[in-house]
């Protein structure tokens, strides 16, 4: 399994793909909305973790773009925040929506539910 | 019997009598109602019974003065006619002498033999005559007809003799004379053909004259008797004195030719004094007749319609007490409900507005908190998984202790920044056909292990089959998960929860949510929905859970209600309407075009 995780947030982002890394997942790790259309133009992933509030291009319009690119492509959406509307566009527009702080296991969990 | 009474009074007493609850008054629009009633009495009693009062006292006057005034013209009257009678006895007597002088000669009266025929006629003509006598200008007693032995007499130092050889006429006071016994003379002075003068004499019987006056007594308050010009009493008095004494305490007596009548009062109470100085056309005389009533004796009637007014007013009077309080009372008590559905409202939106302001410092909070809270929980989570999963080093379990308290932490915070934004989102809803049965099972069976495992018996009644009603699932579900994790946590081992719903009108549902656990003091019970209010161990409760619970309920146009009793147990009850209003679907289309 080939993810890609999109948090303008570094350190978390590094921390928590170090984690998915020694659960044995294959994690790419970029920190802005452009990196990550131009490594899903390369790459070929199977789930994009996505944040919803992010500088430049934000998680809902980003979704879009890599959906573009790699149709079969899954996503889930994180934040920080939950407010009512961000759970309802999270909801329709991506496979999961989880809220920080994360339980490790349970994203695995999802992960794995989400590829099959 | 005390006891009694008081419920009594407890059950009459207005709703504003008892001590307005705390929290609601500064939401009141008047901060004493108990001042408002008595004001409110105070100016009704005043404005009804100022001018009864006024009315009735001026009426009160006019009665006593037109009683006055008739009472003192009923004396004048009776004075006048006693006044007539007394006159015309002196002037008859006198009369009579006169015609005796004229018709007969003073040869023929010197005569003791004619004379005394004299005398008997005249008594038999007029009567009220003792006797007769002639007397010389010398003074001397020439002739004497009667039944005293008083011939001889020189009276020429006598004042009646005096006085009628200067006046031709005289007329005494009573008085007792050489002969010792109370009498009056009268004496008439006539000339001889050779121009000397003689004076003939009459002794009145005084028992005539007293039983005139007397004959005018009426009833036992008057008394009429007659006094002389310095005051002593002529004839007897009930009242007022014995014969031959000055009267006591006289009032100063003008002379007037008319009848007078006057109020006087003295130590025994106001009296009505009527008077005359009795004056014949032939001669004055000394005598004043008097009559005095006691005015109140003679009030006897006006005294009972007096009394009779007066109770009619005192019973006016408590009528309009009676009345003025119970309308007053009712009145105040519609105010005071009023002012206080008024202060209700305005408390809870207050509370709703302070429930909002929370929530978006909450979501505010918990936004800015999570993100280094996740940043805490991959660090930790990655040092862990150093030493579980990539063992790049050695099992140190002191460590590991210490990371997963870190971890616990965050969790911790976690679920009181999930619960702050959902205190937040607690303003959007989406409405859908529930079925109580099934969302309240559903709830249970998170608990079905721990009430298994606690030995705490759950029952679930609807006595009324199956409802379903319109709201949002996902509140409803929070709603009755925070009050029956609220009833867990109350509850010990062997302890029982009812949950009953039943229908409420055509329009609602009554869900009761009843543990016998630990229970509430009474005084925490106002502030329970307050926001950061908790009654757990500190650390426990985030003191949200039932803030939320009660927005949410109100959200979903319900109510909330809570009943508890230290170590006996706690009720809440809930009110949801069965049938959502147009509002609350306009909104959630808002919600969804957004």
């Amino acid at each position: 399994m080939k993810i890609l995780l999109v948090d303008d947030e570094k350190k978390f982002a590094i921390m928590l793909s170090k984690r998915l890394a020694l659960r044995g997942i294959d994690v790419d790790v970029v920190f802005t909305g452009e990196d990550a259309v131009k490594n899903t133009q390369i790459n070929r992933y199977d789930v994009a973790v996505l944040d919803v509030k992010m500088p430049g291009i934000g998680g809902i319009k980003l979704k879009r773009k890599l959906i573009d690119l790699n149709p079969e492509m899954k996503i889930i959406f994180l934040t920080g925040h939950g407010s009512e509307s961000d759970f309802k566009i999270g909801s329709a527009e991506a496979a999961c929506y989880l809220s920080k702080p994360l339980h490790i296991d349970m994203l695995i969990k999802i992960l794995h539910k989400v590829v099959e | 019997m005390t006891g009694n009474f008081r419920s009594i009074l407890k059950l009459l007493r207005p709703d504003f009598y008892h001590q307005m609850d705390g929290h609601l008054n500064p939401y009141f629009t008047f901060a004493n109602y108990n001042k408002i009633w008595t004001v409110g009495i105070l100016v009704l009693a005043l404005t009804a019974l100022v001018p009864l009062i006024t009315v009735t006292g001026i009426h009160y006057q006019l009665i006593q003065k037109s009683v006055d005034s008739e009472l003192l013209l009923r004396t004048e009257r009776l004075t006048s006619n006693a006044r007539r009678a007394v006159t015309f006895f002196l002037e008859e007597r006198l009369n009579a002498l006169r015609f005796t002088v004229n018709e007969i000669e003073y040869t023929q009266l010197t005569n003791p033999a004619h004379l005394s025929d004299v005398l008997r006629n005249i008594k038999l003509g007029f009567g009220g005559l003792s006797d007769l006598s002639v007397i010389s200008p010398t003074g001397a007693q020439v002739a004497y007809a009667g039944p005293y032995n008083i011939e001889g007499k020189n009276y020429s130092d006598q004042h009646w003799f005096i006085e009628c050889r200067k006046n031709n006429y005289y007329v005494s006071e009573i008085f007792r004379g050489y002969r010792n016994v109370p009498h009056i003379i009268i004496a008439v002075k006539s000339f001889r053909a050779d121009n000397t003068f003689f004076i003939l004499r009459a002794t009145l019987e005084t028992e005539r004259l007293i039983q005139t006056v007397i004959s005018y007594e009426t009833g036992k308050h008057a008394d009429i008797f007659l006094v002389n010009r310095a005051g002593i009493i002529q004839t007897p008095s009930k009242h007022h004195g014995s014969i031959f004494e000055k009267m006591a305490l006289l009032p100063a007596l003008k002379y007037s030719p008319r009848t007078q009548t006057i109020m006087a009062s003295d130590g025994q109470g106001q009296k009505i004094v009527g008077y005359a100085f009795i004056s014949t056309p032939i001669a004055d005389t000394p005598f004043i007749l008097m009559v005095i009533k006691q005015k109140e004796g003679m009030m006897g009637v006006w005294e009972d319609l007096f009394s009779s007014i007066s109770w009619f007013v005192a019973l006016c009077v408590m009528a309009i007490l009676i009345v003025v309080t119970i309308t007053c009372t009712f009145m105040v008590n519609k105010m005071f409900l009023a002012d206080k559905a008024k202060a209700e409202t305005l408390a809870l939106v207050e509370q709703n507005n302070q429930l909002a302001s929370v929530g978006q410092l909450a979501a505010g909070v918990a936004h800015e908190i999570n993100n280094p809270l996740a940043l805490i929980n991959e660090t930790a989570g990655y040092i862990k998984d150093l030493f579980t999963i990539a063992e790049t080093y050695h099992q140190d379990d002191e460590l590991m202790e210490n990371i997963d308290s870190i971890l616990e932490a965050v969790e911790r915070c976690g679920r009181i920044t999930g619960q702050l934004l959902g205190f937040a989102r607690k303003f959007d809803i989406k409405i859908e056909n529930i079925n109580l049965k099934e969302i309240i099972s559903d709830i249970l069976l998170f608990h079905n292990k721990e009430a298994e495992y606690r030995n705490i018996k759950v029952n679930v009644d609807m006595p009324e089959g199956n409802i379903e009603i319109e709201s949002d699932r996902g509140k409803l579900q929070q709603i009755l998960l925070n009050l029956v994790n609220n009833a867990f946590q109350a509850m010990n081992e062997g302890c029982r929860l009812d949950i009953i719903a039943k229908r409420k009108g055509l329009d609602s549902v009554v869900i009761t949510i009843c543990d016998n656990g630990c229970g509430m003091p009474e005084d925490t019970l106002p502030k329970i929905f307050e926001p950061f209010f908790s009654t757990k161990e500190r650390g426990v409760g985030t003191g949200l859970g039932l803030a939320i619970t009660s927005g949410l309920i109100k959200k979903l146009h319900g109510d909330i209600s809570v009943k508890s009793k230290q170590d006996e147990g706690t009720t809440f009850t809930i009110t949801l309407p069965i049938h959502t209003k147009e509002e609350l679907r306009d909104n959630e289309n808002s919600l969804g075009g957004r």
